[in-house]
């Protein structure tokens, strides 16, 4: 029995080169020099027609066995060879997780348009619609139908920029053109009564100027929101409750709100609004100046001249403005000590809200 | 208005601790701006007793004396003073004492003789205007006492903001009126007796008002035989206390009874008055053409047409409630004083003092408008007051010219309105309470109040005005707050608003930070990058600007950016990434209003990230800022969106676009031209830019996209390399080649633009991969191979190309 005892001979050698192998190539070579067309398997079954006719079914059942058993070890040697190959490249891929990550920075919304759109939106949710309108405006809708009349310092051209008019009409106020960059965007609010019936809910966000030297809390051109309510029934109430309604979402549920009796020419009563200061919840500090409180707000109801102008009927409905400087406000909640920083562009500072 | 609280206290019964007061003035509507402690910087000063008094050895005009200031020892002081024996009471600086005129007193020798302190005048104190000689006491002045506790100099002044609408706040019968009104008191108004003798004034002086439309009243009384001189103690003092200078009697008299009562008066010397038929005669009117005046101030000053003015014949003498003339001004010698106490337009008055620069307390006063029916009262106490400074007497009689009386409104309150206004339930005794105690008269039946409101609170004309009032000193505080109960409306964004937040959401997604520049531009910005106005059109130019080089209004964001860029360069910071939504503006002849437009802008310089290890920090260039305008267009869901290539001076030629939304022109895009960021001091590399119309852009906006189904079958994948003369665009290759392809190309997409070794010169091999796909079958290759020949064959030769081989 020459064959089946090379064929065992195969065998015990064949594991010993298996497991002799070192890596998946050495493997390999072994493979194809035990079970390949040409390997040692091959050449031992070559002698197996040589056998007499009886002799060859347990020749061949032994064959398969030893090819099966090398088999067997050459995809357990192969295993372990994978399974050491994975290791290594994942030891080798390690990386060090401190490093930066690797991006492009999403751009950022400037803090005035973050601080309008948040205030934008407590008041969407009072059911308020945004109106819009020129920034430059004709006095009219500035001055006169604000109820502001023809002497009134905030018309000087030290306070309010004029615009050269090129339609060669005559100024009604001496020496200066009806025509100017808008001090407020009460113009809207009058715009909107103009062209529409109450129920009137509005908010008027936009840029302002007046003819202040740029310092750390002046800017000759900013930002300011105000808003409109017209409708049947409207109180004085309605105007408090609505501005401590704001001044809690805005400044935060705990903050305290008070109204001070003031003058503007379009509304009566008026008044001022200021809210506890939040920095140092009303004891006094450097941002409320020792006060304790922090003026954030004019308000008042809408004057029935001012209704006069526009044709609404202040026996039926009344209404409440308001209006604050949209710097101020990011000035007082975000802490920017200058208000210089909204207009420089600095990356530095645009990057950091 | 500064309100000195013992001044107050004489006109109404304070009861509140300061603190107290403070806040209730804040909360009703008269802000207090500051509280000065007046009289601490006379510590120090104690009340002496002169024991002894010899003339000093070595000097003729120099006293010695022995002063009892209450210490174990008499003080020897030194004393250049007069006007003093032995026995008198006098206030006595000590050593260390400061006194308001910045002199400290030390021990020091005064010809040969140590002086231990200083005896003192009332000019020395701060507290009045005679220099003459030492303030001599009463004898009962108790020795050793504080000077200020003693004289009653401790004080307490309130800085008052007083708004437009309450003229009546400028005086302290009106703050004591208010105070009393928010407290709960009655304030008292000073009382006036007046003796006249002589001749009637009639007989002495006559007015005339030209114009009564700018003068309503104008009231003169005349006090003959002054002896104008240093205002005594206590007037000089409460003169200093409203923050005026003490100036001589009769001037510290009219400025006393102005801050005591409103009103404004002004003192002539009668004797400098031309003389008609006998008489002073005074005229009010307007000034003539050419006319002159030579002000208190020593400024002449030539009168506009619209200027009032007080003339006698030979011409203006005071600008009427503005500032008087140097020529009639009460001085030493003057002998007859004339009073005057008119009620001016507050509009004339506040044009003149505007166009004069002469911003006056009584301009002020005029500006806001005084009460014409105290003008008399005001006159009575301002003479007696005078009598008792000054001696002399008063003329019999009051010269009154009252054109134009006023009446005390009278204004109806419902009761219901106000509450339905303010959203509260005051019943009638606490309104009528309220305006009672504010001076006005209340009658009427329950729910409809008649009011009177007497002339010195002009503001009070209509039923609104009442229920501010109302409000006000009720207390704004104490109205329960509600919110609007209106039905039927709903909050939110409109189309555009909604569609101009996700434009710069979507530039904040491609890596841009919003910018707010300023709307005015420079006179030289048009020049500097080569701005191109259409035929008429002009940029809009400010009539007051701040400055020269923020005289126009912007017509491009195209400076501000560049400027924005240059200012971060020269701060050290390279990368810079912005984007701005604002007006632009231009105007044209005819134009009242200047046509405003909101565009859209944005610019980048250096790289997205400094480079890193794992960054290497790629210049930006103008297909970055392409890229950025694609993902806004892509984020709008606008379909037709390309550039073309147009040489704008602004842009560097070949790096230079305009963007065409739907085939029209909307902005540009490119590179800024090198020497317009030169002209800028930008320096530090390329500048990509852009500025887009924003009205075309929302518009061309898409909300809601359609679902396009997802491919079923899968596509087979060519590549194509077709190589091009200059001057044929990668788009028209990439249409020719889609156009080629039909519905059967599913996907062209660019992945190389090549020039180089195996392209000929002057051409690009564009390489584009391609995606065949059929809707409904897996395309086969004789197919593919068949559609990919067409492909090459017809694209080649509609762009003249070659395919690359
Ligand atoms: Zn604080």
């Amino acid at each position: 029995m020459a064959l089946i005892d090379e064929l065992q001979e195969l065998r015990t050698t064949g594991l010993e080169s298996i497991a002799a192998s070192d890596d998946l190539a050495g493997l390999e070579a072994v493979r194809v020099a035990l079970l390949g067309k040409k390997g040692s398997l091959t050449g031992v079954l070559r002698g197996l027609g040589a056998l007499a006719a009886d002799e060859r079914p347990a020749a061949g059942k032994v064959s398969n066995e030893v090819r099966q058993a090398l088999e067997e070890a050459l995809a357990d040697r192969e295993a372990v060879f994978s399974a050491s190959a994975l290791e290594r490249r994942l030891t080798a891929e390690a990386v060090d997780v401190t490093l930066p990550g690797r991006r492009r920075a999403p751009g950022r919304q400037h803090l005035i348009e973050k601080v309008t759109r948040e205030i934008s939106d407590i008041f969407i949710g009072l059911g308020y619609r945004i109106a819009e309108g020129p920034e430059v405006e004709l006095d009219y809708y500035n001055f006169t139908a604000l109820n502001t009349p023809p002497d009134h310092p905030a018309r000087n051209a030290s306070d309010t920029f004029y615009v050269e008019d090129l339609s060669g009409d005559a100024a009604t106020v001496a020496g200066e053109s009806d025509v100017l960059l808008r001090t407020q965007t009460s113009p809207v609010q009058v715009r909107v009564m103009e062209n529409s019936t109450p129920p009137i809910y509005i908010l008027a966000p936009g840029k302002v100027y007046r003819r202040d030297v740029a310092d750390p809390s002046h800017l000759p051109q900013f930002t300011q929101i105000e808003g409109l309510v017209v409708d049947e029934g409207i109180t004085f109430g309605d105007l408090k409750g609505t501005l401590e309604h704001f001044a809690h979402e805005m400044f935060g549920p705990d903050r305290a709100v008070r109204l001070r009796p003031h003058f503007f020419p379009f509304t009566e009563p008026s008044a001022e609004v200021d809210v506890s200061c939040h920095l140092c919840n009303g004891a006094g500090c450097r941002m409320c100046k020792g006060s304790g409180w922090l003026e954030v707000l004019g308000c008042g109801m809408v004057d029935p001249n001012v209704f006069g102008y526009v044709g609404i009927d202040p026996e039926r409905y009344s209404g409440f403005a308001f209006g604050m400087g949209a710097e101020r406000i990011a000035a007082l909640k975000y802490g920017v000590p200058d208000l210089r920083h909204f207009i420089e562009s600095d990356m530095r500072f645009l990057r950091q809200f | 208005m500064r309100v000195s609280m013992k001044w107050l206290r004489e006109l109404v019964d304070v009861e509140l601790p300061l603190e107290a007061l403070v806040d209730l003035l804040d909360m009703t509507g008269t802000k207090v701006e500051a509280v000065h402690a007046i009289g601490a910087t006379l510590e120090g000063v104690v009340v002496g007793l002169i024991l002894t008094k010899k003339r000093h050895p070595d000097a003729e005009t120099l006293w010695v004396t022995t002063v009892d200031v209450g210490g174990e020892r008499p003080l020897t002081i030194v004393c250049g003073g007069q006007n003093f024996e032995a026995g008198d009471r006098v206030p006595v600086a000590v050593v260390g004492t400061t006194l308001p005129n910045g002199v400290t007193i030390k021990k020091a020798k005064l010809r040969g003789i140590v002086s231990e302190g200083m005896n003192c005048s009332a000019t020395e104190l701060g507290i009045g205007s005679d220099a003459s000689g030492l303030f001599i006491l009463p004898a009962d002045a108790p020795v050793g006492v504080p000077f200020a506790q003693y004289h009653g100099m401790a004080d307490t002044v309130l800085e008052l903001e007083v708004t437009p609408n309450r003229p009546d706040c400028l005086s302290m019968i009106g703050v004591a009126r208010e105070v009393g009104a928010v407290t709960g008191r009655i304030a008292r108004v000073p009382s006036t007796s007046l003796t006249e003798s002589g001749e009637a004034v009639e007989a002495s002086v006559s007015v005339a008002i030209e114009d009564p439309s700018l003068c309503s009243r104008y009231t003169a009384r005349l006090v003959r035989g002054v002896k104008v001189g240093p205002s005594p103690a206590w007037l000089a003092e409460r003169v200093a206390a409203t923050g005026t200078r003490p100036i001589n009697n009769v001037v510290d008299v009219t400025n006393l009874v102005m801050f005591e009562l409103g009103q404004p008066l002004h003192a002539f010397d009668a004797a400098t008055l031309g003389l008609q038929s006998g008489k002073r005669a005074i005229s009010v009117r307007l000034a003539l053409p050419g006319e002159t005046l030579t002000t208190l101030d020593g400024q002449e000053r030539a009168l506009a047409a619209d200027t009032l003015v007080i003339s006698d014949q030979s011409g203006a003498v005071a600008l009427a409630g503005v500032m008087g003339g140097a020529a009639t001004e009460v001085t030493g010698s003057t002998v007859d004083v004339l009073l005057e106490s008119a009620c001016f337009d507050p509009a004339s008055t506040g044009r003149t003092s505007r166009r004069l620069a002469l911003i006056s307390e009584a301009s002020m006063r005029f500006e806001r408008g005084v009460d014409a029916n105290g003008c008399v009262d005001v006159l009575d106490r301002a003479a007696s007051l005078l009598v008792e400074v000054a001696g002399g007497t008063v003329a019999p009689g009051v010269i009154d010219e009252y054109p134009r009386p006023a009446v005390p409104a009278v204004v109806p309150l419902r009761i219901s309105r106000l509450n339905a206004l303010l959203g509260t339930e005051l019943d009638r005794a606490r309104v009528a309470g309220i305006l009672e105690r504010l001076g006005l008269q209340v009658d009427g039946p329950a729910d409809e109040l008649t009011v009177t409101v007497p002339t010195f609170r002009p503001d009070l004309g209509r039923e609104v005005d009442l229920i501010e009032e109302v409000v006000r000193v009720h207390g704004m505080g104490l109205v329960p707050s509600t919110l609007p109960a209106g039905r039927g409306r709903v909050g939110g964004l409109t189309e555009d608003q909604e569609r101009r937040e996700r434009a710069g959401a979507a530039l904040r997604g491609a890596g841009l930070n919003e910018a707010i520049t300023w709307s005015f531009a420079d006179p030289t910005d048009a020049e500097r990058i080569g701005w191109v106005f259409g035929p008429d059109e002009r940029p809009v130019r400010l009539l007051n600007p701040m400055s020269g080089d923020q005289s126009l209004l912007r017509f491009s964001t195209l400076p501000g950016l560049i400027r924005a860029v240059a200012d971060n360069r020269r701060k050290g910071v390279a990368d810079v990434h912005l984007y701005e939504m604002g007006s632009v503006w231009w105007t044209a002849p005819g134009r009242k209003q200047p046509k405003e437009r909101a565009v859209v802008a944005g610019v980048l310089a250096g790289s997205w990230n400094r480079t890193g290890w794992n960054d290497p920090g790629v210049a930006l260039d103008l297909s970055d800022m392409k890229g950025v305008v694609e993902s806004l267009v892509e984020e709008l869901g606008i379909a037709r969106f390309r550039l073309r290539a147009a040489d704008l001076p602004h842009l560097q030629p070949g790096r230079s676009a305009e963007v065409l939304i739907g085939g029209d022109v909307v902005g540009w895009l490119g590179e800024v031209h090198p020497s317009v960021l030169a002209s800028y001091g930008c320096a530090g590399g390329p500048v990509a830019a852009f500025e887009l119309q924003l009205k075309p852009l929302l518009k061309a906006a898409r909300d809601v996209r359609p679902f396009t189904d997802l491919p079923r079958f899968p596509g087979v994948k060519m590549d194509l390399a077709i190589v091009v003369p200059d001057g044929v665009p990668a788009e028209r290759v990439e249409q020719a080649v889609r156009s080629a392809g039909g519905k059967l190309l599913d996907e062209v997409r660019l992945f190389d633009a090549y020039r180089g070794e195996g392209v000929a010169p002057g051409h690009t091999s564009l390489a584009f991969a391609l995606v065949y796909r059929h809707p409904d079958h897996t395309l086969t290759d004789e197919e593919v191979t068949a559609l990919h020949e067409k492909v090459v064959r017809k694209a080649t030769s509609a762009v003249g190309g070659q395919l690359r081989g």
